[in-house]
């Protein structure tokens, strides 16, 4: 059963589409990267979700309702969200007993989670004193308060230097291998690779793709390089086999739109000696790059 | 709603401002109610006098003022810091929580009007044993005082929850309240004698025993003998002010998008 489901969901602001009729589904237990440069629409999408922003239509539910109407939400879902500050003369520990009471969790998980995100120290210090990456922190506290079987996390890695970023990833293989749905946001497919079984990638309001990290792998170009006394011969027979073929050297090809099984019974079929093949190893950031399109028009939606 | 209006009184109670504006409170009133006692005699009856005495524990209209501020400051703060996000997706009905605002910051202005009410209190009879009087006030009007200046406050703090919700932007806000209070009002009051009593502050401080337009600041400051509205009509007036902002405010501005 799908735990989040969205469903033709789309959002205008004013003459702006922020988010165009996405729809997509996370299954119950499985952590998925959101991906899509600044501006993909992810936050506004997540917001959609969270019930914060009524969708101008569609719909999205978590476990078959709308977030509004979960009885006890944040024992549903704990959820990190960009430009959501504790109030910043307040404490950690006293912004995270309102969350414990609000959310009708027992006041011991306050110190639980401040130890959980190691905030204890800092627990007495006001909020407005802190850094970017322990707010970051402190926000994964409060969306663990409740100990939610689903988590969603908009860009919980800004503001995280390399130690932090390192933090994170351990502490989301440890809530996905406690069973969890984690649902996290990110523009830099790097940040999650590691992290996440699949991706769904948004760019300009619309969905580009919903797949496996092995399935985005595939969708990359490969290029073959090939040393052969014959390109020439060789280069021919692929393009009439609908490849893409390049001499790039008296000896050499580049071959693209085909697999090195093809190229080695096209060789064989003709005699064409081969000396030498190259497989450059697909790059998830390219094919990220590529789906998310031209950069300049990454304004466009929020 | 119970543990929503616990959770909001953590809130002000976790809040510097909260404390704060109740020392303003205090402070301006022992301020307000000693330059009213110091001039008995001349701008008001000898404190000897029940008139006199009653002039000068009525002072507390300051603290009325300020529990409507932080009303706005409770609501409006929510959007200034981002932190409503965080509110709204504890609690997503949001009216509910609208309502749990306007509860506890009604409670907690009621602390200040009740603070300022025996502040003024203090001070009134501190001038009656300096000058070697009796108290010709019974307790029965000096209680009521007091405990009129708690309802007052409170519901003028339920006001400034709506206003808060309404406009969002704080500044503007409490620049609002102030304004309305302490010039609109004056203007009003004094200009046009027959809406005086209806004027949500200006009932609110009768509330607290003062008379019309004693609690004006500038030149519409006039204690009038115009009759005040009854205790009960002039709650149920600041009462429906506060309602009909809220409602106001919850069909409009609450249901805005959380951005």
């Amino acid at each position: 059963m799908a735990t989040l489901e969205l469903d033709q969901l789309t959002k205008h602001f004013g003459p702006v589409v922020a988010v165009d009729q996405v729809s997509f589904s996370v299954e119950q237990g499985s952590i998925v990267g959101f991906l899509g440069p600044n501006g993909a629409g992810k936050t506004t999408t997540l917001r959609m979700l969270l019930g914060l922003v009524t969708p101008t239509s569609g719909t999205a539910t978590i476990n078959g309702r709308p977030y509004r109407e979960l009885p006890q939400p944040r024992h549903v879902v704990g959820a990190v969200l960009e430009a959501s500050n504790p109030y910043p003369g307040r404490s950690a520990r006293d912004h995270l007993r309102i969350e414990a009471l609000a959310g009708n969790a027992p006041r011991s998980r306050v110190d639980e989670v401040l130890d959980l995100v190691d905030l204890t120290e800092a627990a007495g210090r006001r909020v407005g004193q802190y850094s970017l990456g322990m707010r970051q922190r402190l926000g994964l506290a409060t969306a663990l308060l409740c100990d939610p079987e689903i988590l969603i996390l908009d860009e919980p890695a800004n503001g995280l230097d390399p130690e932090g970023v390192h933090w994170l990833r351990r502490l989301l293989r440890q809530l996905a291998a406690e069973g969890r749905t984690v649902l996290v946001s990110s523009h830099i497919l790097a940040e999650v690779a590691q992290t996440v079984d699949s991706v769904v990638i948004m760019d300009h309001g619309r969905l580009v793709t919903q797949s496996t990290l092995d399935q985005l792998t595939e969708r990359a170009t490969q290029v073959i390089r090939v040393r052969t006394p014959r390109p020439e011969h060789l280069a021919a027979m692929l393009v009439e086999n609908g490849a893409t073929a390049h001499i790039v050297g008296p000896d050499r090809l580049e071959v693209t739109g085909a697999s090195g099984e093809l190229i080695g019974t096209l060789a064989a079929e003709a005699a064409i000696p081969i000396f030498e093949t190259t497989t450059e190893a697909a790059d998830l950031e390219d094919v990220f790059l590529q789906l998310t399109g031209n950069p300049a028009h990454q304004e466009v939606a929020r | 709603m119970t543990r929503l209006v616990r959770v909001e009184l953590l809130k002000l109670r976790t809040m510097r401002v909260s404390y704060g504006l109740l020392a303003a409170a205090v402070a301006l009133t022992a301020l307000f109610a000693s330059l009213e006692a110091s001039g008995a005699g001349r701008t008001i009856p000898p404190v000897s006098t029940a008139a006199g005495l009653g002039d000068v524990t009525t002072t507390g209209g300051v603290a009325m003022i300020l529990a409507a501020v932080l009303g706005v400051i409770v609501t409006s703060g929510e959007f200034r810091h981002t932190s409503a996000t965080l509110t709204y997706l504890a609690t997503p009905d949001r009216r509910r929580v609208l309502e749990a605002k306007a509860a506890a910051t009604a409670l907690v202005g009621a602390c200040y009007g009740l603070a300022a009410g025996i502040v003024a209190t203090v001070v009134g009879l501190a001038f009656v044993a300096g000058d070697g009087d009796h108290v010709t006030l019974g307790a029965a009007p000096l209680v009521g005082h007091v405990a009129g200046a708690g309802a007052g406050a409170a519901l003028l703090g339920a006001v400034g929850v709506g206003i808060g919700s309404l406009i969002r932007a704080q500044l503007a806000g409490v620049i609002g309240v102030f304004v309305w209070c302490m010039v609109i009002e004056s203007i009003l009051g004094s200009s046009i004698n027959a809406i005086r009593p209806y004027l949500p502050y200006t009932a609110a401080t009768t509330l607290g025993g003062a008379k019309l337009g004693a609690a004006a600041f500038g030149p519409g400051y006039s204690a009038s003998s115009q009759a005040a509205l009854p205790f009960l009509g002039a709650a149920a007036l600041v009462a429906a002010v506060a309602i009909a902002i809220s409602l106001l405010a919850e069909r409009t501005t609450v249901r805005h998008d959380i951005t």
